[in-house]
């Protein structure tokens, strides 16, 4: 029963809240207009203006532009050579190189806009030149390091052999040659010779054998570097084996042709068999 | 009475003692928790196995499961040039018409999935204290495989994203909805990959191999323009163990061939372990009417630069006339009758594997690894390649230079409908053009942005404004 009445009470409040509800909303309906900023939200999105710009594949001087921005519905380009354009992505060819300073301003509904600029250099993209290796020591003679030092075989020291001997009489150029005692147990060997990869190449030396007993010089081209003679076959691009014993004082020329396949680097490894060889003025260039 | 108070007051004492967390967070014994689980090799493998199906994803019709690699065609393949819904209807026509909301289901369910699996990855790397030896290495290489897989695909498909690479829980809400930028992505991608290819061998094809992690890592360094390491990690595969498929139908239709690199594998018939897209492919088979429909602009470069591989890859839709089909994963191998859509076995539980890699992809990337970004190349590594994809497709006649262009028109034949179209655009540099110019000839409406899919809606929502919306949505 307590709860009946109760109830019966609470309905009679809420009558007459009703009623005062219903008055307050009356009432209040004239201040509407009167205050039209009171409960409208700041515009916490405003505009972004953003793009990206891209060169053409096929014509340096088009250019794509991609449009980044945000909260925006209209926009107006200025492309920086006169030409306008007021659709979202644009695209535009320009006549000559230079510099174009390129304007976006977007807006959005409100009106409230935002701009942004960027300068555009158009310039023709430089055809890649391939590299071509510069051999050190490529002579075998004294002071010839770029700083000017060097005993003619710095560059070619390594932990697979012996240091080269030097020699000055027979040579192919210069007063130098490497020298490659009939032990084989000295090994020439240079590292990090940078050339653009899969570029054909050619390498030009030219080496001297005595004439007995029967022995050979060889020379290789690695791709990459090299830990220890094991990995020599696997790391070859291109070898050639220097058999010609008729005169110990003819150098014999040599063109071994080579691609530098997957690699940003090559090396030289150069070893000899059975008789003393010698070898000089090694060189590298485009094929 | 005292007494009984004394015992009350001991039995109070006695249970405070015992609560510790054994007795509040007991591990249950008749049902199986992460928690206390992968005690053993046995055990973490089938947690590496659970994140194999994470990729697979769930065979349902109900976006409210993570679908997998299962919907990927629609977030990849209808926003190229190559595919589109039959009939333009519901939010699947969004992906063809480049109006993708931030509400799409497919987007926020791929989104998810992929998230899954980067979750079950971090899972089973951060359980390997309990592996054996000779196990635990190749667990953590299937697990980063998997992790490096998910967030390539999703890094190229939504840019900046939060960088998960530990397990984290409802509460590290920094992480989760953290957006680092792309690079940071791509340096957990190319660390994972090369983990992986350390640690693997080539014995599997529908689990993470050597040749997986290589070949997918080249296409990760070609992403990013480093061709030279690209062409290093081709250059591996290529002189392994894989070879194309003589017949270019066997590389869909003999499961497990020897071009296969990569597959995620399916069983027909069984729910838990089947895929519905071949069924959904064809003419009201599965759920939809039928989506990932050939373009016209496809079938034209079929014709122009497919050889054979053109009938191969699509066929006019059987029981309407003026619409074509992929004929790449027809269901279980069946072609589905004189109407095209009768399938003596269930359709809509097919068993077609799904290939993420095959040899053809490495030896087209080791063409374009050569040709580093230039506009052509005459290599002869390269011509060697090249020749070989379009020997396969009866294409014979000598070519002595390739340009991007007869690299990219390669890719678009030998690789349609395997979800590369979009990716390859984008990575060539042509994205923008060629699909506005696709998207000006078809009524649809191209904008820059829409090579970025919007982060879900619901992700952001759940943020509560940490996380930001790409450009353009």
């Amino acid at each position: 029963m307590t709860h009946l009445s109760y109830i019966k009470n609470s309905s009679k409040l809420a009558k007459a809240f009703l009623c005062l509800f219903a008055m307050t909303l009356t009432v209040s309906c004239d201040f509407e207009y009167e205050l039209p900023e009171a409960g409208s939200i700041t515009d916490i999105t405003a505009p972004m203006a953003s793009f990206s710009a891209s060169q053409s594949e096929d014509n340096y001087l088009s250019y794509s532009f991609s449009n980044l921005s945000s909260s925006a519905i209209n926009f107006e380009w200025d492309l920086g050579d006169g030409n306008t354009s007021t659709s979202k992505d644009v695209s535009n060819t320009y006549v000559s190189e230079g510099s174009y300073v390129v304007v976006l301003t977007v807006s959005d509904a409100l009106g409230a806009k935002n701009t942004i600029s960027k300068i555009v250099t158009v310039v023709k993209p430089p055809a890649p030149a391939a590299k071509v290796p510069t051999v050190l020591e490529a002579s075998f003679e004294d002071n010839t390091l770029p700083d000017g030092t060097g005993d003619g075989r710095d560059s070619w020291r390594n932990d697979f052999g012996g240091v080269i001997q030097i020699t000055s009489s027979p040579v192919q150029d210069g007063k130098q040659a490497a020298k490659f005692p009939s032990a084989g147990d000295r090994v020439a060997y240079q590292s990090g010779l940078e050339v653009t990869p899969n570029t054909d190449y050619v390498i030009t030396y030219y080496y001297t054998i005595k004439t007995s007993p029967e022995g050979s010089i060889t020379l290789n081209v690695l791709g990459g570097t090299i830990g220890s003679l094991s990995e020599v076959s696997s790391k070859s691009l291109a070898s050639h084996v220097g058999t010609d014993q008729t005169d110990a004082n003819t150098y014999v020329k040599v063109d071994l042709e080579f691609n530098s396949g997957a690699n940003d680097a090559i090396s030289l490894l150069i070893t000899n068999e059975g008789s003393e060889s010698r070898l000089d003025n090694v060189s590298i260039d485009l094929k | 009475m005292k007494h009984i108070k004394y015992i009350a007051l001991a039995f109070i004492g006695g249970l405070s003692i015992s609560c510790e967390t054994n007795f509040l967070e007991p591990v249950p014994e008749v049902a199986v928790s992460s928690a206390g689980y992968f005690q053993n090799d046995e055990q973490i493998e089938t947690g590496v196995m659970g994140i194999y199906d994470a990729i697979q994803g769930v065979n349902s019709t109900s976006l409210d499961d993570n679908r997998g690699v299962q919907i990927e065609y629609y977030v990849t393949e209808m926003r190229s040039d190559n595919t589109r819904t039959k009939s333009q209807e519901g939010e699947a026509a969004q992906f063809e018409e480049f109006n993708v909301t931030t509400q799409n289901g497919l987007v926020a369910n791929y989104y998810r999935s992929f998230f899954n699996v980067i979750y079950r990855a971090n899972l089973v790397l951060d359980n390997l204290e309990n592996a054996t030896a000779g196990s635990s290495a190749k667990f953590e290489a299937e697990a980063k495989f998997a992790r490096a897989y998910a967030y390539f695909n999703l890094v190229r498909l939504f840019g900046d994203l939060p960088l998960v690479d530990a397990l984290i829980g409802p509460l590290d809400t920094d992480i989760a909805f953290t957006r680092v930028p792309a690079a940071n992505i791509y340096e957990l991608i190319v660390s994972d990959f090369e983990f992986a290819a350390n640690n693997l061998d080539n014995s599997q094809k529908n689990r993470a191999s050597r040749a997986a992690a290589q070949g997918l890592l080249a296409k990760v360094h070609l992403t990013l323009g480093n061709y030279t390491q690209a062409q290093v990690l081709c250059e591996s595969v290529i002189g392994g163990d894989y070879s194309l498929a003589s017949n270019f139908s066997d590389i869909f239709y003999n499961e497990s061939n020897n071009e296969v690199i990569f597959a995620v594998g399916y069983n027909p018939g069984v729910e838990a372990d089947s895929q519905d897209f071949s069924a959904e492919w064809m003419n009201g088979v599965g759920r939809t009417a039928g989506v990932n429909y050939v373009t016209n602009e496809a079938i034209e470069a079929l014709e122009a630069f497919g050889g054979d591989r053109a009938t191969l890859s699509y066929r006019q839709d059987l029981s309407q006339a003026t619409q074509y089909q992929v004929t790449k994963y027809l269901p279980n191998g069946e072609d589905g009758g004189a109407d095209g859509k009768s399938f003596n076995t269930d359709a809509t539980m097919s068993g077609n594997d799904w290939i993420v890699l095959r040899y053809a992809d490495v030896l087209l990337m080791h063409v374009e690894s050569i040709l580093a970004g230039g506009q052509a190349t005459s290599a002869t590594a390269a011509i060697s390649s090249f020749q070989q994809v379009r020997n396969r497709a009866g294409i014979t006649s000598s070519v002595s230079e390739i340009t991007k262009q007869d690299l990219l028109n390669e890719r678009r034949v030998e690789l349609a409908f395997e979800n590369q179209r979009l990716f390859d655009l984008i990575r060539f540099g042509v994205a923008q053009e060629q699909l506005a110019l696709f998207s000006g000839a078809n009524g649809y409406g191209f904008s820059a942005t829409d090579l970025l899919l919007p982060i879900p809606q619901r992700e952001i929502n759940l943020s509560n404004g940490k996380m930001t919306q790409n450009p353009g949505y």
